[in-house]
């Protein structure tokens, strides 16, 4: 060890110490905006990130078109089963909603109305790290993205809440991150839970519902939105599905495991919410 | 060794470093294995370190953990300092207790994913935010399929050690 005093080690120590707080404080000040340094390696990156995302979107979607077409013709045949039944739902609902709008007009109430400033972003890049489920969008501050915009994909179903901003990327935290907690809700019963990302259930790409209302008989297949409440995400945004019913290890409380409606290993496209209004 | 010897010394490691991470940033953690993707800027900075000693490994893992920083997600400075003080450790244990070579390597490897992952786990412990079950569960993966690519990052950087000046001078 003497070489290591000798030769400037204790040094290259004591830079090293100087540097790994500067990056803390940096980052805690910065609060969710890129360091300068990650932000720049983020700007340098990024053709190289959408190259390689090009490429293996590319690689994979000709191994789809070779290797499942059986796969995909079974899923077609079920897609148009799906259409024609949601065809006939949807003129059952054609005459209920020209019934709302007559009793809307008739007790002079304000319509809801969902209005949505989106920006569409590529994904670009994928979690490095085993401890995170993130995604790297193509679009950053210069396109008026903010930490905490909701992500969504084409279908609306809830991607996650960004995390980390640059100039032109962004980081996503997706919803099984064990670190994402937002409001939600059941669509069948209308009760108000916790949507909790988990360690163990984001490497089977699921998270958890806590806090559970009291007496609530979840279905499997019940449909989870976020909640709103709060104000700092939209309401109505599809976060999953219920998959079962769980007690935890302490044996004191149920959770649901919920099923993310979106792809999130097959996302290519997503739209972040840089401002909503919602009237309810 | 002349300030340029230095200078393309660092340069060639540095382009070394290149492969390995665009492998683990871009390519490994598309199709992780048991759930998992590995850590390969950690093995690069014991690689090195192994191979030049206790001032290099400090140097060069001060660079790799800059790197982490600056490309994780969340940076907290950690791996600057944690990767230059494992680049310290893995030089001065195979500089004076194991060897210079695969072997050695091979341990400093296993030893500084233990001290990253062990050092993960407890941060996740005192959080309160999974079980220990779980985080070991992970954390035992992820340095298993880790190991693996050892023997790669080492075969790289002992081509590029072969081919540049020995003496290293800060």
């Amino acid at each position: 060890m003497k070489d290591f005093f000798r030769h400037n080690g204790i040094l290259i120590l004591i830079a090293a110490i100087l540097l790994a707080l500067v990056t803390a404080v940096v980052s805690m000040l910065l609060g969710g905006k890129a360091n300068p340094l990650a932000n720049l390696v983020g700007i340098i990156t990024t053709p190289v990130r959408n190259g390689i995302s090009a490429v293996t979107n590319w690689a994979e979607e000709r191994y789809s078109d070779a290797f499942e077409l059986e796969q995909m013709k079974e899923e077609l045949e079920a897609l148009k089963q799906e259409n024609a039944e949601l065809k006939a739902k949807e003129r059952e609902y054609e005459s209920a909603i020209q019934e709302n709008k007559r009793l809307y007009n008739l007790l002079e109430l304000t319509p809801k109305d969902k209005q949505f400033t989106k920006e569409a972003a590529m994904v670009t890049a994928r979690t490095t790290s085993n401890w995170e489920s993130t995604l790297t969008l193509s679009k950053g501050t210069n396109q008026g993205i903010a930490v905490d915009n909701c992500v969504v994909d084409e279908y609306w179903n809830l991607v996650g809440v960004v995390a980390e901003v640059g100039e032109n990327w962004c980081t996503v935290r997706t919803l099984i991150d064990a670190n994402v907690e937002l409001g939600g809700q059941l669509v069948r019963t209308g009760g108000a839970a916790i949507l909790e990302g988990d360690l163990a259930l984001m490497e089977q790409g699921k998270l958890k519902l806590t806090y559970l209302p009291e007496n609530s008989q979840l279905m499997s297949g019940d449909l989870v939105t976020t909640s709103g409440r709060g104000g700092i995400y939209p309401s109505g945004l599809v976060a999953g599905h219920v998959e079962e019913v769980r007690t935890d290890a302490s044996g004191m409380t149920d959770y649901a495991v919920i099923v993310p409606e979106t792809d999130l290993d097959n996302l290519q496209q997503v739209f972040v919410i840089k401002d909503f209004t919602i009237v309810e | 060794m002349t300030r340029r010897d230095f200078l393309i010394k660092w340069g060639v490691y540095a382009l070394a470093l290149l492969p390995v991470w665009f492998c683990e940033v871009y390519l490994l953690n598309r199709y992780p294995l048991f759930g998992v993707s590995p850590m390969l800027l950690p093995l690069a900075a014991v690689a090195v370190a192994v191979l030049e000693g206790t001032v290099a490994g400090a140097g060069f893992g001060l660079g790799v953990g800059i790197l982490c920083d600056a490309v994780y997600f969340n940076p907290d400075g950690a791996m600057t300092v944690g990767l230059c003080l494992l680049g310290v450790g893995a030089g001065a244990l195979a500089q004076y207790v194991l060897r210079q070579n695969l072997l050695g390597c091979l341990l400093c490897s296993l030893l500084a994913l233990l001290c990253i992952d062990g050092a993960r786990v407890l941060v996740w412990l005192i959080g309160g935010k999974a079980a220990l079950p779980a985080l070991l569960s992970l954390a035992g993966r992820e340095i298993a399929w880790s190991m693996v690519f050892v023997f790669p990052v080492y075969a790289l950087f002992l081509w590029v050690f072969r081919r540049v000046p020995k003496k290293t001078v800060l």
